[in-house]
């Protein structure tokens, strides 16, 4: 049988390909050797790229509706611009305003009305309702009391959550602080901005990075506002559906509904979690399976009514995909990478998305060319 | 004569009178189920009183709404969308709080609790169905087909 020969330009490419490999693995050898100063770089970058993505994002919601009032003929942009950021400030405000003391005042109430009760309950009755019979239930006891096991468990858990909570924080604060001033600059000079990162490309490529660059724009923005939206709406809708059902701690347990549907699919699960767990203990109030039912109604609503209204269906991105990208750029930004991970994995999407419609386009116009000639 | 098969497109004139109508219909049980969360009148108001206001209010929303559509009719007309996604999200959102606010109305009227649950089911599904027909017919989504 004839062997088949591999042609000089295919052995070339596999040269080629394999010299950039090992030139690869030799500069990340290198770079392992100076790891510090590495390390140094990218907390560097990393105390800068969170502020900066953090007021892109926010432009991207915030700058349609500036647009949208200069087109009113609102202007001129200073006006505009204050006048959304007045607007915007204010929402945040009379939410914080209105919200915080109702929802401590829930927390407070808990910890005075039922936290003793689930304390006592686990004391004295969990043994006698326990599962797997009282015996396991007094042998589990036994074992937890000798070994010290949540003691010990709490005092290394303790320290490392606090070293991490600091940690998370202080960038956190940083660009809550940042974002403000660097909102109202990026805003103000939204389109020079533009114009300037476009002349650093070359023109070769200036058409295509434009095309890129509107095409992510519009997507990731109409994705973050719709999102928004969507936090705002299921968080209400969970409110007053807990205070239909009877729910006493509607306005915490919907306030955790609106905050954790950030993170698409996982966040509802995530939210339905402590009503269920509080229904199981509590003595009044309705029953586990209808708190299941009216998260698993909501679930179902943002499932099939909302996310295909916001998410068109280009941007539309597999659950499966979520859960990498959040495990992915959380473990690489904490808190921030996990709510910011869905737009990356759509931004990601949206680049890939370009870059086959262009190798299509220019296939099809070498063929067209081909012919022509 | 060959029939085309294609969906009619209809003007902003058209969707922006289901949706402010849409809005004003469901105006007394939204506005309703805000002021039962943030329980801001059952002590203070006799609730057939306020339902009334509500009433009132909603008719003369209505009324100007009506003549404002009717002088920007024209203009209206002329300006056309392939499709109005932005509009029904809207309407979505609306009827969503409109049924639970449906539910508080049910509630404050002295309704039976018992039958809340088949209330709100029914309800669930009239609004589907109504908006289902009223995206496929007026908005030109149509959430039935496969992608």
């Amino acid at each position: 049988m004839k062997k088949r020969q591999i042609s000089d330009e295919s052995l070339n490419r596999i040269i080629k390909y394999l010299a950039i490999i090992i030139l690869g693995f030799g500069i990340i050898l290198l770079a392992i050797q100076f790891s510090d100063f590495w390390n140094w770089i990218l907390r560097a970058i990393k105390s800068v790229i969170i502020p900066i993505s953090l007021a892109y994002f926010s432009a991207l919601i915030i700058f349609p509706l500036i647009k949208y009032l200069e087109k009113k003929g609102v202007g001129p942009r200073g006006f505009s611009l204050g006048l959304v950021f007045v607007l915007t400030v204010g929402l945040i405000f009379a939410a914080f305003y209105f919200l915080t003391p109702l929802i401590i005042n829930e927390i407070k109430n808990f910890f005075t009305d039922d936290y003793p009760v689930i304390v006592d309950y686990i004391n004295n009755d969990l043994r006698n309702e326990f599962l797997f019979g009282a015996d396991l239930y007094d042998k589990i006891i036994a074992y937890v009391n000798e070994t010290n096991l949540i003691a010990d468990t709490v005092d290394s858990f303790v320290p490392k959550l606090i070293t991490s909570l600091t940690n998370m924080l202080l960038p956190l604060l940083t660009a809550f602080a940042l974002l403000p001033i660097l909102l109202i600059f990026y805003l103000n000079d939204y389109e020079v901005i533009a114009e300037r990162m476009r002349s650093i490309i070359p023109s070769k490529h200036e058409k295509n990075v434009a095309e890129l660059s509107s095409r992510l724009n519009q997507t990731v923005g109409a994705y973050l506002r719709g999102q928004l939206i969507l936090m705002v709406v299921l968080g209400s809708v969970a409110t007053i559906a807990y205070k239909l059902i009877g729910l006493k701690y509607y306005f915490f347990f919907g306030f955790l509904v609106g905050v954790t549907n950030i993170i698409p699919y996982f966040g509802m699960l995530i939210a339905a979690i402590p009503p269920i767990v509080y229904t199981f203990i509590a003595t009044s109030g309705p029953g586990p399976l209808l708190v299941l039912l009216v998260n698993v109604a909501m679930q179902f609503i943002e499932g099939n009514i909302f996310q295909p209204l916001i998410m068109s269906h280009q941007l539309s991105l597999h659950p499966i995909i979520i859960i990498i990208s959040i495990l992915f750029f959380g473990s690489l930004f904490g808190a921030i990478g996990v709510i910011f991970a869905s737009p990356i994995a759509a931004s990601i999407k949206v680049i890939y998305r370009f870059f086959t419609d262009l190798k299509k386009e220019k296939l099809k116009n070498s063929t067209t060319e081909a012919t022509s000639s | 004569m060959i029939k085309i098969n294609r969906p009619r497109i209809y003007s902003k004139y058209e969707i922006n009178s289901i949706v402010f109508y849409g809005t004003m219909l469901l105006l007394m049980p939204i506005v309703l189920v805000f002021t039962y969360v943030f329980d801001a009148f059952t002590n203070n108001y006799d609730v057939r009183i306020y339902l009334l206001i509500l009433v009132g209010i909603t008719v003369l929303f209505t009324i100007i709404g009506t003549i404002f559509l009717l002088i920007k009719r024209d203009k209206l007309k002329r300006m056309v969308k392939a499709t109005y996604v932005q509009e029904f999200y809207y309407l979505v959102i609306i009827s969503i709080f409109g049924i639970l606010g449906l539910v508080v109305l049910y509630k404050y009227l002295g309704g039976s609790p018992e039958y809340i649950a088949s209330i709100l089911v029914l309800s669930i599904l009239l609004f589907a169905y109504v908006l289902l027909n009223l995206g496929r017919k007026y908005f030109n989504l149509n959430y039935g087909r496969k992608k």
